[in-house]
């Protein structure tokens, strides 16, 4: 009895003891990061077709380090960027910065496929991942996590903005949409809004992503003589539609309107082929932007002698917001970084924008913009129309109620 | 209808003719080299690039002078890294090719930026011609007729020169060839040189049509690795046959089943491979057995 019991001490000291370490194991983490610098990390495209976005996300992402002082909790801040060149590999990096950079937390993810990846490891590991990008509904829906957070406004929310729109330019509607995930979005979010906006659709086209020649499809347009284009290509693909959508004489027959778009799309095309209506997070050269954007506006200018693009700016707001949140929780610790970015609150402009807590989605309005008639200057192209929506009430209503978004978040 | 149908077919056949210049390019280097370039694409961007840095100096006119320099580039590379690879494994030209890829599109990446550039069609191609049922841009035209010059010009030089006499005979007995008294290492220097230049000219023909980006080969390789497989590796008349049919299948299946539009190039391919494994012009070459 004595021996059992004996025993029965001993297992319960064993896992005493065992606790104890991993407890000091975990505090001993925490120590070596207290005294040396904060080390973010950032995946960010580095190569292949989302090369020239990622390096204005990283471009915006740096300046918000270097206008903080390069410091937070006054402690160095050291900035760890890996590549986002596909799903599996973006997954794998999110695991390097965990594993063997040690990193608080993950500004990053400009693609949907690649941010449902990167999240899981988030999860898993507990890291704190501020999404840049990323537009799928699911991020912030069926797919949300406690330890995700998404700048960007969703496809349907984008596309409630834009619908009223093409509707005033006409009835019939032609979509030509890449034909993965976030095209498929586009089409399912504007084909709700039709009997809404009183439009009809007169014809789609899912075009594979990597397309070359548009040509085949834009004969394809020209045959159905649609009133309006509502558009889903992205970077690459979107730009060599727009040069031969130019090329083929339609740029001033039928308008072509599109959300998720980025300056560098019109930038790589030039001024000659650019046409169209816009849903964008940000515009440079708006009359409604913030002192704290003008600043951004200045030291790129300065940093890089030209403007910076809206990705810039969500690289930028990504990181502000996370080095906001670890001043105010006076703590690197990722539980106390998830409770403060879900405090967090841009009090900057007309009415505050903040990370809802039941989703942790960015609530705030994108601006709606249209292709200038002349473009005089090499990088402003657009005339700012108006935002999508003008109040606080109203933008929260654009982005659902709770159980429109359908996220039942796990508690940490 | 047959408007539509007479103009989708124009419009494949361009982008046909695109696909066999940088088919041809990659087949001729096969051919003769024994080597696969994978970064036969690179190359491409590089003619895009190096024309857009020509008209951005000297304007239109001085864009001529892009394939010729890429194609200079092309020979340094050969004498420099692709001659290790000759009577190599085929594995070790794959790796090295696929790096010299990699390598290409970063020095393009740090010398021109990761942006695009904007590149349109100069302006005295600019618009579109329609004749009877047919609807196509003066641009396109344009690229139509300088392929045809190019690829006649090309043929020209193989069949009937003692220049493309020595390049066919040196890619079916190369002793034989060297024990005529020919050099041939410098016959293959000009040989990779010539099919950097045609991959060049490929890229100084799409950059007003495609984004002059340092990823823009991406879309143009796998289309041309597809059409050497059909028309049979090392064969010129294969390329071209096969580059036709796969620009203009490719643009009726847009028009009738645009789902399917990615895939059907490979379903031609799969037909062929099937009926004709070597390829439709695919001779049986005792080097390769």
């Amino acid at each position: 009895m004595l021996k059992r019991d004996l025993n029965r001490r001993s297992f319960m000291r064993a896992s005493a003891g065992v606790a104890a370490a991993s407890v000091l194991g975990v505090n001993g983490t925490a120590r070596a990061q207290a005294d040396g610098p904060v080390r973010i990390g950032m995946i960010y495209a580095k190569q292949g077709p989302g090369a020239s976005i990622g390096e204005y996300l990283q471009r915006g992402s740096s300046l918000a380090v270097e206008q903080a002082g390069g410091k937070v909790l006054g402690r160095p801040i050291e900035l760890v960027w890996l590549d986002e060149p596909n799903p599996q590999v973006s997954q794998q990096n999110m695991q390097r910065l965990v594993d063997e950079s040690k990193v608080v937390a993950v500004v990053g993810g400009n693609y949907s496929s690649s941010a449902l990846a990167m999240m899981s490891v988030a999860n898993r590991e507990k890291v704190p991942l501020i999404l840049t990008g990323a537009a799928a509904s699911e991020i912030t829906g069926k797919s949300c996590s406690k330890y995700t957070f998404r700048t960007q406004a969703t496809v349907p929310v984008q596309m409630a903005g834009l619908m009223p729109y093409v509707s005033s330019i006409g009835k019939k509607v032609y979509f030509i949409t890449a034909s993965y995930a976030f095209g498929q979005d586009i089409l399912r979010a504007s084909r709700a809004l039709l009997k809404q906006v009183g439009a009809a659709e007169v014809g789609v086209d899912e075009v594979p992503i990597n397309t070359a020649d548009y040509s085949s499809y834009i004969l394809k347009i020209r045959q159905a003589k649609p009133d309006v284009i509502v558009g889903g290509l992205v970077g690459g693909d979107f730009s060599n539609f727009l040069k031969q959508w130019n090329e083929m004489g339609m740029k001033d027959k039928i308008p072509y309107a599109a959300v998720a778009v980025t300056d560098t799309d019109f930038w790589d095309v030039g001024p000659q082929a650019s046409t169209g209506i816009y849903i964008k997070p940000w515009y440079y050269n708006n009359p409604k932007n913030t002192a704290a954007e003008q600043k951004l506006i200045e030291d790129f200018k300065k940093k890089y002698n030209q403007p910076p693009s809206d990705k810039t700016w969500s690289g930028w707001i990504g990181m502000r917001a996370l080095l906001e949140s670890i001043e105010a929780a006076k703590s690197t610790e990722s539980a106390q970084i998830v409770a403060h970015l879900e405090q967090w609150k841009n009090t900057e402009g007309e009415f505050p924008f903040f990370f809802r807590d039941f989703d942790h989605q960015l609530v705030r309005p994108a601006v709606i913009v249209q292709v200038k008639k002349q473009i005089t200057d090499k990088f402003d192209y657009f005339d700012v129309l108006k935002n999508t929506s003008a109040t606080a009430d109203e933008t929260a209503k654009a982005f659902g109620t709770k159980e429109d978004i359908g996220c039942s978040m796990p508690s940490l | 209808m047959l408007d539509t149908l007479v103009s989708q077919a124009a419009n494949g056949l361009v982008l046909g003719f695109i696909y066999v210049l940088i088919a041809v390019g990659l087949s001729i280097t096969f051919g003769l080299l024994g080597v696969i370039n994978f970064a036969h694409g690179a190359f491409f961007a590089l003619g895009a690039y190096v024309a857009w840095q020509l008209f951005q100096l000297f304007g239109w006119s001085a864009v001529i002078l892009a394939p010729p320099l890429v194609g200079l580039i092309g020979m340094a590379v050969e004498v420099t890294i692709i001659r290790r690879l000759y009577g190599k494994e085929p594995l070790l030209s794959l790796i090295v090719t696929f790096a010299l890829a990699l390598l290409i599109e970063a020095v393009i990446r740090y010398v021109w930026g990761a942006d695009g550039k904007p590149f349109n069609p100069p302006p005295a191609f600019a618009g579109i011609v329609e004749a009877g049922p047919l609807l196509i841009t003066r641009y396109r035209v344009a690229v139509l007729g300088a392929t045809t010059a190019t690829l006649l010009g090309l043929w020209g030089f193989l069949a009937f020169t003692p220049y493309g006499r020595i390049l066919r005979a040196g890619s079916r007995d190369p002793e034989m060839v060297e024990l005529l008294g020919i050099n041939l290492p410098r016959v293959l220097t000009a040989v990779f040189g010539l099919g950097c230049m045609l991959a060049a000219i490929a890229g100084v023909l799409a950059a007003p049509l495609w984004t002059v980006s340092p990823s823009m080969a991406a879309n143009a390789v796998m289309p041309a690795f597809v059409i050497v497989a059909i028309g049979g590796l090392g064969s010129f008349r294969g390329a071209v046959v096969a580059g036709l049919a796969v620009g203009i299948v490719t643009s009726l299946t847009i028009q009738f089943w645009p789902e399917a539009a990615a895939a059907s190039m490979y379903a031609l391919m799969f037909a062929i491979m099937l009926l004709r494994p070597r390829g439709l012009f695919g001779e049986r070459w005792e080097r390769f057995e």
